[in-house]
């Protein structure tokens, strides 16, 4: 276990670079977890200035995020209310997904959006008229005064836009207010009780942190013009109370530090969420065209554009229920659909694990199960990890283990994989040395010997394959940066001459063949992890 | 002793010849029916010396009261049993096993041909592809319908075919609704190779071992240095 943490937070740790903030103060939090400022600056070292404008920039760039809770006061003292920073894990990893992201929206919405959000990537937080700056700024040479009004209305639209397909989000509040747990507890019910575990502070504090859904991506008429809505954090009312509360009476210095949000104007910043739902669709949908067929993936990709604003979270286990008629009529709108017509669409769903009957009722909703699209897919990554490792053979015992489910028998296999008894006990044992499975012993008095019954344990190798791609993530990126290294007097030296040349262009290579690999490892890690 | 006097009889005439030892050793192989005998168990259990036990196995099977037969399991190992017995399947491994052996390249062979049946009818059950067999003679050798359901559940693990089941519409309009039935991989295109296998750490037997500064790291790292070599 100790190593997993160890993998994930050394990527990480590497991966923070990129933004090139503070690699202290990030490092600290993602190893110690969720701590005040005070403590902070102990475990850094650094001075107070120097860990309040690190996590300035981190909070800036969405790594990191700030909440409020109040300790109990002791005797004859008052309850302190103090800050906390806890470190985005997954939001530090995004960063390095930008690419992806920028891809997406520049598909889909063009240029001018692909500048807008550009701009909030870069500098993390920006509000529309800081965008409106760096769009004047930018244009400076080919807008002439009197263009100055529609090129604003044009960039309102497209920030609309952007805002209209949740790619971007009002910031969550700065530093939210949780109470303390004991009340809390306190009001549950008894039959909350016995529910789930509470949520640690961390999810409280995001959840907190929230904008609420009908103000998340509301562009306001406000925003056109100066004078903008009121302090964003303003979105619950057990906030706002706090959030006046904190304003005049128990502000620690600490939280003056938010100098972005001095003129009181709404912060924007870009929704992940939406990128890894959007990324996940994609994903299904090629998957399912390259393991059932083109008809298929059109089918899947049209009943996400007509489900887009219904979907409620990231996983969802299944698209949300269509009838036929909405699904056709949407297959309908692109021309390959058309080119299914109504049999191919049919023939589509019942590929993609849908029931179709012979006639179908207006209220027939279908579905698609996407949990079992995003197995078939981990677990095919893992399979090609065993074939690549350890042969054709072991891949067929290692697939007829994870049909298997239950405990299997080493006879057993031997008969249903082909292979001799020998040599699946081979196999086993080396995967058993591996990991990728488990064994048990059972005594049998008969034969004198003992009988192995053998199993996989999805969900601790799924976990150990996911280190294993950070592991390898980091090792990438490490070597990106030792080629580099390596060839620094070549890349920055004047020198000319046919030698040199193609010296610059093998490191160019290699760059390439390394930052792609990265990427595509990154698709891999996120079908583990965010899917 | 009970079996030794049950089965006296018939043997009375073949056994005129032979010596005490010879009948004696004959016996236990006799009495391990169609399992066999291990020849190490065999000499403890007719408590002879090992010349005379050798001596008389090659008598018996010079009579033809025993063959020599080869073990699946332990190949190395021999094995006797009663030539009125044939071995049974914990030795012989069942009906895939040729000698003790796997019998791959019939089953290679049977892979082939149930594949190719299958691209032809698009969608068969066992049932269908073994009939298939049968009326176009596809094999010199006989084979059981079993046998064909047991290579079609190998080949869904080889990942050449997939098992789904009849929606009863369209191209399985001819199988019942729910019943298992095979199909082959969309487009026959490659296996789709996985992210991790395409980078020397996603497979390197080294990666616990591996670290930021170690011995063995990424910037020292041949598989590394063999990969970025072009
Ligand atoms: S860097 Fe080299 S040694 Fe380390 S895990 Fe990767 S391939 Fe293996």
């Amino acid at each position: 276990m100790g190593d997993k943490e160890d993998y994930n937070w050394h990527y990480l740790t590497q991966l923070k670079m990129r933004i090139h903030a503070h690699q202290k103060v990030c490092e600290c939090l993602l190893r110690e977890g969720t701590l005040s400022l005070a403590q902070v600056i102990r475990f850094t070292q650094l001075s107070k200035q120097n860990v309040t404008n690190a996590l300035l920039v981190l909070v800036q760039h969405n790594c990191v995020q700030a909440f409020t809770i109040q300790l109990p006061g002791g005797f004859e003292e008052e309850p302190k209310i103090m800050t906390q920073y806890m470190a985005l894990h997954t939001n530090i990893i995004h960063h390095m997904r930008f690419p992806k992201f920028l891809a997406i929206v520049s598909k889909e919405f063009g240029e001018e959006c692909k500048e807008i959000f550009e701009g909030l990537l870069q500098h993390g937080r920006l509000s529309f008229n800081q965008i409106m700056d760096r769009h004047k700024d930018k244009h400076k040479a080919d807008i002439t005064n009197g263009e100055n009004s529609t090129a604003a209305n044009v960039l309102h639209e497209n920030f609309n836009k952007l805002a209209q397909a949740h790619y971007i989000e009002r910031c969550p509040a700065h530093e939210p207010f949780l109470e303390p747990p004991e009340q809390g507890a306190k009001k549950r019910t008894s039959k909350s009780k016995i529910a789930d575990a509470p949520p640690t502070l961390e999810a409280r504090a995001l959840a907190a942190a929230t904008p609420m859904e009908s103000l998340r991506f509301l562009v306001d008429v406000d925003t056109l013009s100066n004078g903008a809505l009121e302090d964003d954090s303003k979105n619950s009312p057990a906030t706002d109370i706090v959030g006046e509360k904190r304003k005049h009476d128990c502000l620690e210095p600490e939280t003056d530090i938010w100098a972005t949000n001095k003129n009181k104007e709404i912060l924007w910043r870009v929704n992940f969420e939406e990128f890894v739902r959007r990324l996940r669709q994609k994903f299904c949908v090629s998957h399912v065209t390259t393991s059932l067929d083109r008809g298929a993936g059109i089918v899947l990709n049209a009943i996400y554009e007509a489900s887009r604003k219904e979907e409620t979270k990231v996983k969802m286990e299944t698209t949300v229920p269509l009838t036929m008629d909405t699904i056709l009529e949407e297959t309908m709108k692109s021309e390959e659909g058309r080119s299914l017509k109504l049999d191919g669409v049919k023939a589509s769903l019942v590929q993609l694990g849908c029931e179709v009957s012979a006639i179908d009722f207006d209220s027939d909703t279908h579905s698609i199960d996407l949990k079992k699209i995003i197995d078939q897919a981990q677990s095919q990554e893992v399979e090609s990890i065993v074939l690549k490792k350890y042969g054709r053979e072991a891949y067929r015992i290692f697939r007829a283990l994870l049909k298997h489910e239950t405990l299997y028998e080493t006879d057993k296999i031997s008969i249903d994989t082909f292979v001799e008894k020998k040599d699946v006990l081979k196999i086993l044992l080396q995967l058993l040395k591996d990991d990728f499975v488990q064994m048990e012993r059972l005594g049998n008095e008969a034969q004198k010997m003992d009988i192995l019954l053998w199993k996989i344990h999805k969900r601790s190798l799924w976990a150990q394959v996911l280190d294993d791609m950070y592991h390898a993530a980091l090792n990438l990126k490490l070597r990106l940066v030792h080629e580099l290294e390596q060839a620094k007097d070549i890349l920055k030296g004047k020198a000319v001459g046919a030698e040199v040349v193609q010296k610059r262009k093998r490191v160019g290579e290699k760059w390439k063949v390394l930052e792609s690999s990265l990427m595509v490892l990154d698709d891999a890690i996120m079908l583990f992890h965010d899917f | 002793m009970s079996l030794l006097n049950k089965r006296k009889k018939p043997e009375s005439k073949t056994t005129s010849g032979l010596l005490d030892s010879d009948k004696k050793v004959l016996n236990v192989i006799k009495s391990k029916k169609e399992s066999a005998i291990w020849l190490r168990d065999l000499k403890r259990d007719s408590d002879l010396a090992d010349p005379i036990v050798t001596k008389s196995l090659k008598n018996l099977i010079t009579a033809g009261l025993i063959k020599e037969v080869k073990h699946v399991q332990f190949k190395g190992r021999k094995h006797y049993i009663a030539a009125e017995f044939e071995p049974s399947q914990e030795i012989t491994g069942g009906s895939w096993y040729v000698d003790g052996n796997l019998d791959t390249a019939f089953i290679e062979q049977l892979k082939e041909t149930c594949l190719k049946v299958i691209r032809k009818l698009k969608v068969a059950t066992a049932e269908g592809v073994y009939d298939f067999f049968k009326t176009n003679r596809l094999t010199n050798t006989e084979c059981t319908s079993q046998q064909i359901s047991e290579i079609l559940r190998s080949m869904v693990l080889d990942n050449m075919i997939i098992d789904v089941k009849s929606t009863g519409l369209a191209e399985y309009h001819k199988i019942p609704v729910g019943q298992e039935c095979y199909r082959c991989i969309a487009g026959d295109k490659a296996p789709i190779t996985g992210a991790m296998v395409s980078i020397p750490c996603g497979v390197c037997p080294r990666i616990r071992q591996c670290t930021p500064d170690g011995l063995i790291s990424p910037s020292t790292c041949v598989y590394f240095n063999k990969w970025l070599e072009f």
